[in-house]
């Protein structure tokens, strides 16, 4: 075995590198500078801080922040160190366990997997199930209000007292059937797109263009209860919640790197979103069906409006957006009537007394709508 | 953010041991026996693949941590890159700990951001006046505003004091006050003509960076005038639109260079020779290879960054390594927890 090696030797005061030779001994190295000095270092005294990967110099420090340190270029030195003083254990880099490392790296990456797609596919939506009932309603209030005041600025909010008032009727019979945490505020906005929907706290949005294609209250009913059903259910708080910790997620893997990689995972965390959205369109239909049939309101209009939307050879592009936002398939409408066979007695016609023809141009003195931004 | 003179360092560096009897013998030619032509290049020696493993072994960690980790897996990855980057046959070192970017982190917490989040607070809190939320946002904005410059100091000041070449540290003596007022002169200025100052601010926030770097206790010195970049400047934007915005890969380029020949280390002076052509072709196959692999192949590109930045490197000249004694400075790891939640992106290479 080799006892004695060439280094070279930094004083941790000067920028000049001296050779030197060390010495193996039982308790610490023998540093000599050739007809210089010759010091004794003890192992106790010495750390290494570098020579742990692949052409990395040996580098072991001696003293306190501002340390001396040995060089060595040779890795076999550390192997010839754990047989000198084979107590050391893991204080010093042994060269022979980097096989081992790689092993080990390799079950990490397997680990790192396994991991993330349990997280993904179902931590985060159970802990996310877990901690929306938790969410203060006062605070869900506050993100909606900030949402509406971007969807729904006031100048284009369609201001008509007895109209809304009507559509408020609606809503409030809807809200009547479950009792809930939450007022519900209904905002009539004036642009062309056939869409509605809903942000937390009780917020519900519908555009002009959708409320002019409905033929009667029933069916604007159909779609407030399934909006209604979203603030209900929490589903944007939810959302909001599995999107800041898919964020982490991310972060987490990506470590330093900003940038390519973390854009790769966002589109996985984009198809992640849309999964949980589907998820919570079939829940809004469900339950808002329920609501439907609770508050005695037919549900054959809703079924209907969508029959409607869905029959013309060639929706109007406006027609599209809402059935990209909301999936409109022949089997939701499938669906949706098999819900509405459980009706509990015949249906009490909503607004007996109103000219829904009327009603529904809430935003007609505006002219026509405003162009989408 | 802590500011230190040069004679407090005692204060946290204790003294090292006194010098081994008798002065050692400075190995290798007499200092002056090199001409001023000697050429010498830092190189870098990391391969991808490992830094992909320890990058595996660093998330796996993090997860199981629930992000604690984080201070470990940076250490680890600045300690692998530094260790991997040579020059005159010696390897840098990375003396910083996790534990420090941990306190860091907390320390910025508490001092910077938690002031923030309070103001932001306020300002979205419903049902507070509209006049207390104008306040609570104006007060937020400045706040973010001067914190940009004293984490950009800050994290600077740590890094260098953490890096050592030869076991001498290097260091930075900036004040965070004087790095502001650069900051805010250049945003405002840089408002006002539309941009044109731009360049001028550029070379200044250079000038300000380098000349109060120091390795040991030789500084770094910048002579570089921030009209030179303004030429270049104005080219670039003239020729935006006809070259779909790629001339500006050559002028980024040209400031590297520009930014580098005007960098001198004692009568040593560094030169760049990376030229347009040359970064495009790293960008194209940069992209090329980290859409191929989904973002996989980072670590290679990073790898491939580094040393594409010290291939076109070089410094020039007599280096007088006999003249540098160690001169460590005090640097709190403050700045470096706040530059970590601002994203400065300043890192090696």
């Amino acid at each position: 075995m080799q006892y004695e090696w060439r280094a070279h030797y930094l004083d941790g005061q000067t920028a000049i590198r001296h050779p030197a030779t060390v010495r193996l001994m039982r308790r610490g190295l023998e540093v000599e500078a050739p007809g210089v000095w010759t010091r004794f270092w003890a192992y106790d005294d010495l750390r290494q801080t570098q020579g742990f990967y692949e052409g990395e110099e040996v580098r072991l420090e001696h003293g306190g922040e501002l340390p001396e340190a040995l060089l060595i270029p040779d890795v076999d030195f550390l192997a010839s160190l754990h047989e000198v003083a084979p107590h050391l254990g893991p204080r010093f880099h042994d060269p022979a366990r980097r096989g081992q490392r790689v092993r080990l790296t390799i079950l990490a990456g397997v680990a790192v997997v396994a991991i993330t797609g349990a997280l993904y596919l179902w931590g985060i939506p159970v802990m996310a199930a877990l901690v929306t009932p938790r969410v203060p309603v006062a605070w869900e209030e506050g993100l909606g209000r900030s949402v509406v005041e971007h969807l729904a600025p006031r100048k284009l909010v369609c201001p008509d007292p007895r109209r809304q008032q009507a559509l408020d009727s609606i809503v409030a019979r809807l809200a009547a059937t479950t009792p809930s945490p939450y007022t519900f505020h209904l905002f009539i906005v004036n642009r062309p797109q056939v869409n509605a929907l809903a942000a937390p706290g009780g917020y519900i949005v519908v555009f002009r263009g959708l409320l002019e294609q409905t033929g009667g209250p029933e069916e604007l009913a159909g779609i407030l209860a399934h909006e209604m059903q979203h603030v209900l259910q929490r589903h944007t708080t939810q959302a909001v919640i599995q999107h800041a910790s898919t964020g982490l997620l991310i972060a987490a893997l990506t470590g330093d790197m900003t940038g390519p990689l973390a854009y790769g995972l966002q589109s996985a965390r984009v198809l992640g979103q849309l999964q949980y959205s589907r998820r919570a369109e079939a829940q809004a239909d469900a339950e808002g069906m329920k609501m439907l049939l609770a508050a005695r309101i037919d549900p054959a209009g809703l079924i209907g409006f969508f029959e409607r939307l869905m029959k013309g050879d060639k929706p109007p592009r406006t027609v599209l957006m809402y059935l990209s936002t909301h999936p409109s398939h022949r089997d939701r409408i499938e669906r949706l009537k098999a819900l509405a066979a459980g009706a509990p007695g015949p249906p009490v016609p909503l607004l007996p007394d109103s000219d829904w023809g009327d009603v529904k141009a809430l935003c007609s003195a505006f002219g026509p709508g405003t162009p989408p931004p | 953010m802590e500011e230190s003179s040069p004679g407090s360092s005692a204060a946290f560096f204790r003294r090292p041991a006194p010098p081994p009897p008798g002065p050692m013998p400075a190995p290798g030619p007499p200092p002056g026996a090199e001409g001023p032509d000697v050429v010498r290049r830092p190189s870098f020696h990391g391969s991808g693949g490992t830094l992909l493993g320890i990058h595996v072994v660093n998330v796996l960690l993090t997860l199981v941590t629930l992000g604690v980790y984080y201070f470990w897996a940076k250490t680890r990855v600045r300690r692998y890159l530094f260790s991997q980057t040579q020059f005159e046959a010696d390897r840098f070192a990375y003396h910083g700990t996790a534990k420090e970017l941990l306190l860091g982190f907390l320390k910025a917490f508490v001092v910077f951001l938690f002031p923030i989040i309070v103001l932001l607070g306020v300002r979205d809190w419903p049902g507070v006046d509209a006049n207390i939320k104008a306040v609570a946002a104006s007060l937020a904005s400045i706040l973010f505003f001067i914190f940009t410059p004293v984490a950009v100091v800050g994290s600077r000041r740590y890094r260098l004091s953490r890096t050592s070449w030869r076991g001498i540290r290097f260091s930075f003596r900036g004040k965070a006050w004087h790095f502001i007022r650069i900051f805010i002169k250049g945003s405002f200025l840089t408002g006002l003509t539309f941009g044109l100052y731009y360049p001028v601010y550029l070379t200044r926030r250079q000038a300000f960076m380098v000349s109060h770097s120091y390795f040991g206790n030789e500084p770094f010195e910048f002579d570089g005038r921030g009209r030179d970049l303004l030429g270049t400047y104005l080219l670039a934007l003239l020729l935006t639109l006809p070259t779909l915005g790629l001339c500006w890969v050559w002028f980024v380029a040209w400031k590297r260079r520009f930014f580098w020949n005007h960098t001198r280390f004692g009568s040593a002076r560094f030169r760049s020779t990376v030229s347009g052509g040359a970064l495009l072709g790293l960008y194209v196959v940069n992209g090329l290879l980290l859409a191929l692999t989904l973002g996989l192949a980072w670590p290679w590109v990073r790898v491939r960054n580094i040393r594409f930045g010290f291939r076109y490197l070089a410094l020039e000249g007599p280096l007088d390594l006999e003249r540098i004694q160690q001169q460590a400075q005090f640097a709190s790891a403050t700045g470096e927890g706040l530059a970590g939640f601002l994203d400065t992106g300043f890192d090696l290479g």
